[in-house]
């Protein structure tokens, strides 16, 4: 009996290890600094949060489709420069729109290019969608010619992005709310909806699902236009929080995105994981940060703990039996 | 090397299980120097189990094996190669994208002194039997017949003392196989063993010494080839008593449900043929004669050149399985894990897949509907499971092949297409998926049954069809027709 | 009939030699154009240009034929030219400080066999997050700043020149060129490693050593990563944490444009060089005719996209057939 019990402590361990690992992280930073638990911190702390979560949202229906996703660099630098460009002629309504709608629209024209030239495998839709975000990359380039865009240089209002960027709702940021509600949506539409259920199923298995009457190439098509319009948003959230929009904002944002979805514990082998999962994942990363730097250690550590924790994730994830 | 014995291989007693399954049972087998030794029997007689433990691929459980008069317990595929052993499989172990003469020496680069010495060993070694081959063309772009000539010489090239070749006429023209026939005579009069391993029969006739026939994982009879004769020889490898392990046969058959015209692709050719209501329509054939091709043409699955379906009267167009699965029909395809399940899933979710669309309002799905739809399949299917969210994984084939059939069973399919649905699975959960189809078919479904088991089908069909390389070579009437006959259309 | 069947075959020799069907249109283009292209300077230029990618793909065209893939090669590109300026502005003897970063490189990719071979990870996103983690080391043992060599002769190495006139880097790749290719083409190691690529399965069952020999693939991979790193050091006389950003990834296009395939088991050094050298060439191109560098990134991605893209299309018209 107290066996049986002892196992299920330890399954309980085995299932939250992110959980438990966020745990033991705030208790042991609390103690060697006390200010991290400081509302100064907290606060600073959900504003880190910032465009990331929705990156890795996105990120985390592509890879339980069973693919992944290298063009986000792309997106959310393109994103970002032609909102930017858009508030004068649009005004910011407009703006915010068309580039939100613009993300949906380069990530479905990446599975686009993807079924049509019928990449299946992990190797062939990593390097099509990294020569996607060069395209996307280079057309940012062309369209800011490398100057910094800022958003103070429009002539019309951009009272939108301000107070997504920097204001508060009582101490949580604004954009943290907007998050949580497209959180909860699209954890609805993973769980509920039978697109939602496609997607797994297709990361499943691609042949029983195409056997079951599944249409594999929309549904794929499916995954990788919501991960553009999650790039999207977190292009309008990056834009918001730094008033400024470059041709190369998006970078690093795919193996961040990555790293938290797989920390996050949603299988690299597809089918299996969950949005909420992820944002764990995005919650022990940003913490991680945060500890280091109260500790006093660099930026770059940061990269390294980063890149470890990720080939660490992946070799686990790839130890565990189904 | 004194000659300490008679026999290039002695197998005594060998026995291999299987989980469920006693694969081979106490087989011996002697194998003189020097001679053609056949091996028939239907699929799943054991033969390539057989092949496969002297190869070292698989571990027998009991037994002995005595090769060029050296006992051997364990083996390595490349061990059983050293010591003089080679099999030639169906599949060729050929790495596609290098040279002729570079597989013929895999492994074994510097042997020769490098490529000029390796291409120099490979050439003499195909014009030893009389293969012109260039070592130097790649193996991929090789037909069939010239890949199994790589293989011999590759053989040749360890001093084989005895060559298994399993299945080696599956994909050669005629031509090409009275070239095999020249090649296995030279080997012969070398002094090196073959045992050929085939269905056709005519070949065995042609090529073999010595006969052994091979049922259920036993041999049932050795005989010198000039001591059979074909009818023997089929009635020995289909002649199984018939124990009550079928259910009574259903009889149900009503009007016309499919016609299928015309139906092309690289690998069919004509396929014409008729489903009634109520009708189990089995579909007999070696394995590669082209039967699952057939039904995953019709079921929108693979691309097909051109071809004709009438469902009800009217025609109707499947290009996908979507469509198939909107005209009513439904698969459970040969390979469970592999097309069938979503291995890390949940039973439930397992069940349910097929049918979400019809659980689904504006979008959503309704999961308590779904719910329903997972428990009311799994208890009528009396599916073991501890939970409808266990993982499909953890359950055994029987129940696995179970939440497939259920997962179509919910949609109440006009026409059911089964591919082997009883592989792998033990025999209570057989007869349980025969009772279940005699229900389908009550209900006034259609079913189409591919099977291996020539048992199976006779039991359980109400018509048969044979299939022999891309084509129906026969139909015929299970209730009157015998093993024999139908084996013998199969062969072709 | 005899028609169609030439037809199919024009097109698999087309398919096939996608590289250097590119090269020739390239510079047939040039010659109506009014410019520097065909001198031999220029010619000189675009081989130094290119010398250090080279490297880094014969090291990692053994790690792809082998069926791997090695996106880590950018992070231990700039270890290696850390390392070895660090070493020789301490005082270290050059050889010394060769040594040292050819060792780091050798660990980087023991770790790399170890995770891909014997724990048998899936490479691709793995060895990305390895990257990231050496992007990381570097930054800190830099502190993010460009670390200038004080050493004169360590700058001699790549900025000589040979022959009168011949840069040093260039013969250092030749050199090197020449030892892959009698590597792979006339060692029991190269010809086992096609073996291993081209079907695992058979390769094992014919008694080759496939994880020992996949192993040291990956290790090769990491050395000549670092070695060229060195060399890059050399020639900027500068050890940096920016270079090698795309790196990885641009090496791995470049190896498989060549004609080397993820799949495993074709390609070789001649290929992966004329697969890097278009990259080369059209970047050159369309220095000669003033395009823009952003137009530049533009092609690059298209080319990318287009050719890994052709080469999925080729699978999938096997897959489809009728």
């Amino acid at each position: 009996m107290t066996k049986t019990k002892q196992n299920s402590v330890l399954e309980f361990f085995k299932q939250n290890l992110v959980l438990c690992g966020i745990v033991v992280l705030i208790i042991v930073t609390a103690i060697a600094e006390p200010k991290f638990l400081g509302a100064a911190n907290l606060n600073n702390v959900l504003r880190q949060l910032g465009p990331l979560p929705f990156a890795a949202l996105g990120m985390t229906f592509v890879i339980i489709a069973g693919f992944i996703d290298l063009s986000i660099v792309g997106i959310i630098s393109l994103v970002g420069v032609i909102t930017v460009g858009l508030i004068d002629p649009l005004g910011q309504g407009g703006a915010l729109l068309v580039g939100i709608l613009l993300g949906a629209f380069l990530g479905w024209l990446n599975g686009l290019v993807l079924t049509t030239c019928g990449a299946m495998t992990q190797a062939e839709v990593l390097f099509i969608t990294y020569g996607m975000s060069s395209i996307y990359m280079a057309l940012a380039l062309i369209y800011t010619q490398s100057e910094t865009l800022r958003l103070a240089k429009s002539e019309k209002s951009y009272s939108i992005f301000t107070t997504l960027g920097s204001k508060n709702l009582g101490i949580i940021p604004v954009v943290l709310i907007l998050f949580i509600v497209i959180l909860v949506l699209m954890h609805l539409f993973l769980r509920k909806t039978i697109w939602g259920r496609a997607i797994s199923l297709l990361g499943g298995n691609k042949d029983a699902a195409y056997l079951v009457g599944f249409n594999v190439k929309s549904t794929m098509r499916l995954a990788y236009t919501i991960n553009g319009l999650m790039s999207g948003l977190a292009s309008i959230a990056l834009l918001s929080r730094v008033t400024t929009a470059t041709a190369t904002s998006g970078t690093n944002y795919e193996t961040n995105a990555i790293l938290c979805v797989v920390v996050g514990g949603t299988t690299l082998k597809g089918g299996k994981g969950s949005v909420l999962r992820t944002m764990l994942g995005v919650v022990l990363i940003t913490l991680l940060g945060n500890c280091m730097n109260m500790l006093g250690l660099s930026t770059y550590m940061q990269t390294v703990m980063r890149g470890t924790v990720l080939v660490v994730a992946i070799w686990l994830d790839n130890r565990k039996e189904l | 090397m004194e000659k300490t014995t008679d026999y290039i291989l002695e197998v005594k007693d060998i026995c291999k299980y299987f989980p469920g399954v006693k694969a081979l049972d106490h087989v011996s087998l002697s194998i003189p120097f020097g001679v053609v030794y056949g091996i028939v029997g239907e699929n799943g007689a054991g033969k390539s189990t057989l092949m496969k433990i002297l190869s070292g691929v698989y571990e027998k459980d009991e037994g002995t094996v005595i090769f060029n008069g050296e006992t051997i317990e364990h083996t390595t595929p490349i061990q059983a190669l050293r010591r003089g052993l080679s099999i030639i499989y169906q599949e060729f172990n050929l790495v596609n994208t290098m040279t002729v003469g570079e597989n013929i020496f895999l492994g074994r680069f510097w042997e020769n002194k490098g490529m000029r010495g390796t291409h120099k060993k490979a050439r003499e070694l195909l014009d030893s039997i009389g293969s012109t081959i260039s070592t130097y063309s790649l193996v991929g772009d090789l037909s069939a017949s010239e890949m199994q000539m790589v293989e011999i010489a590759k053989a040749l090239s360890f001093d084989s003392k005895l060559i298994i070749m399993d299945e080696p006429s599956s994909s050669l023209t005629s031509e090409e196989l009275k070239k095999l026939g020249i090649i296995i005579n030279q080997l012969r009069d070398r002094g090196v063993s073959v045992i050929y391993i085939s269905h056709k029969l005519d070949e065995i006739f042609e090529y073999c010494n010595i006969v052994t026939i091979m049922r259920d994982g036993c041999v049932i009879d050795t005989k010198p080839v000039e001591e059979l004769t074909r009818s023997d020889m089929i009635a020995k490898m289909v002649g199984r008593t018939i124990e009550n392990e079928y259910p009574p046969r259903a009889h149900f058959v009503g009007e016309p449900l499919l016609e299928v015209r015309n139906l092309n692709t690289h690998k069919l050719h004509d396929i014409n043929f008729t489903l009634h209501k109520g009708e189990i329509l089995g579909l007999v054939g070696l394995v590669g004669a082209g039967r699952t091709e057939i039904i995953r043409a019709l079921y929108g699955a693979d691309k097909v050149k051109g071809h004709e379906v009438i469902l009800e009267g009217k025609p109707v167009k499947i290009p996908t399985p979507k469509q198939a699965k909107q005209a009513g029909m439904a698969l459970v395809p040969e390979d469970r894990k592999r097309e069938g399940l979503i291995l890390p899933f949940s039973v439930e979710s397992n069940i349910t897949m097929a049918s979400l669309e019809d659980l689904t309002h504006m979008g959503i799905v309704d999961s308590s509907k779904e719910a329903d739809i997972g428990k009311r399949q799994i208890e009528a299917l009396a599916i073991k499971t501890p939970t409808p969210e266990t993982k499909v994984v953890t359950l055994s084939g029987g129940n696995q092949q179970k939440c497939i059939v259920g997962r179509w069973m919910e949609r109440n399919p006009k026409i059911l297409i089964l591919d082997e649905p009883t592989r792998g699975i033990d025999v209570g959960a057989k007869f349980e998926i025969y009772v279940l189809m005699n229900k389908i078919v009550e209900a006034g479904g259609a079913i189409i049954m591919i099977s291996s088991e020539l048992p199976e089908v006779l039991n359980m069909s109400n018509r048969v069809l044979v299939i022999c390389d891309g084509r129906i070579t026969g139909e015929f009437n299970p209730e009157e027709a015998s093993a024999t006959d139908i084996m013998d259309k199969a062969i072709g | 009939m005899n028609a169609k069947a030439n037809v199919n075959k024009v097109w698999k020799v087309i398919s096939k030699q996608k590289a250097v069907i590119a090269i020739i249109a390239l510079m047939v283009m040039m010659l109506f154009s009014d410019t520097t292209f065909y001198t031999a300077y220029n010619w000189l230029d675009m081989l130094r240009s290119t010398a250090v990618l080279e490297i880094v793909a014969f090291g990692v065209t053994v790690a792809v034929i082998c069926g791997g893939c090695d996106l880590s090669v950018g992070g231990t590109l700039c270890l290696g030219g850390i390392l070895a300026v660090m070493m020789v502005n301490n005082g270290y003897p050059i050889w010394l400080a060769f040594v040292v970063a050819l060792l780091s490189g050798a660990v980087v990719g023991f770790i790399n066999g170890f995770l891909v071979v014997h724990q048998k990870t899936e490479p691709f996103i793995i060895t990305l997050g390895m990257g990231m983690l050496l992007k990381g080391i570097c930054q800190q043992l830099t502190d993010a700043h460009p670390l200038t060599c004080t050493s004169l002769d360590f700058m001699q190495i790549a900025n000589k020149k040979f022959f009168g006139g011949i840069p040093s880097l260039v013969v250092y790749m030749l050199i090197l060129f020449i030892l892959f290719f009698c590597l792979l083409r006339f060692t029991s190691f190269g010809r086992n490693c096609y073996a291993i690529g081209g079907n695992y399965e058979v390769a094992k069952y014919s008694g080759i050593k496939v994880v020992p020999i996949k192993w040291t693939a990956f290790v090769i991979s990491g050395v000549t990563a670092t070695l060229a790193g060195v060399l890059l050091a050399s020639r900027m006389n500068t050890g940096s944490s920016v270079y090698g950003d795309t790196t990885g990834m641009l090496v791995n296009c470049g190896v498989v444009i060549g004609g080397t395939s993820f799949a495993g088991g074709v390609g070789g050094i001649v290929e992966s060089f004329i697969g890097l050298f278009v990259i080369q060439l059209l970047t050159n191109c369309m220095n000669q005719l003033g395009i823009s560098g952003y137009a530049q990134t533009l092609c690059e991605g298209i080319l990318i996209v287009l050719i890994i893209g052709a080469d999925c299309f080729g699978r999938k018209l096997k897959r489809e057939r009728v």
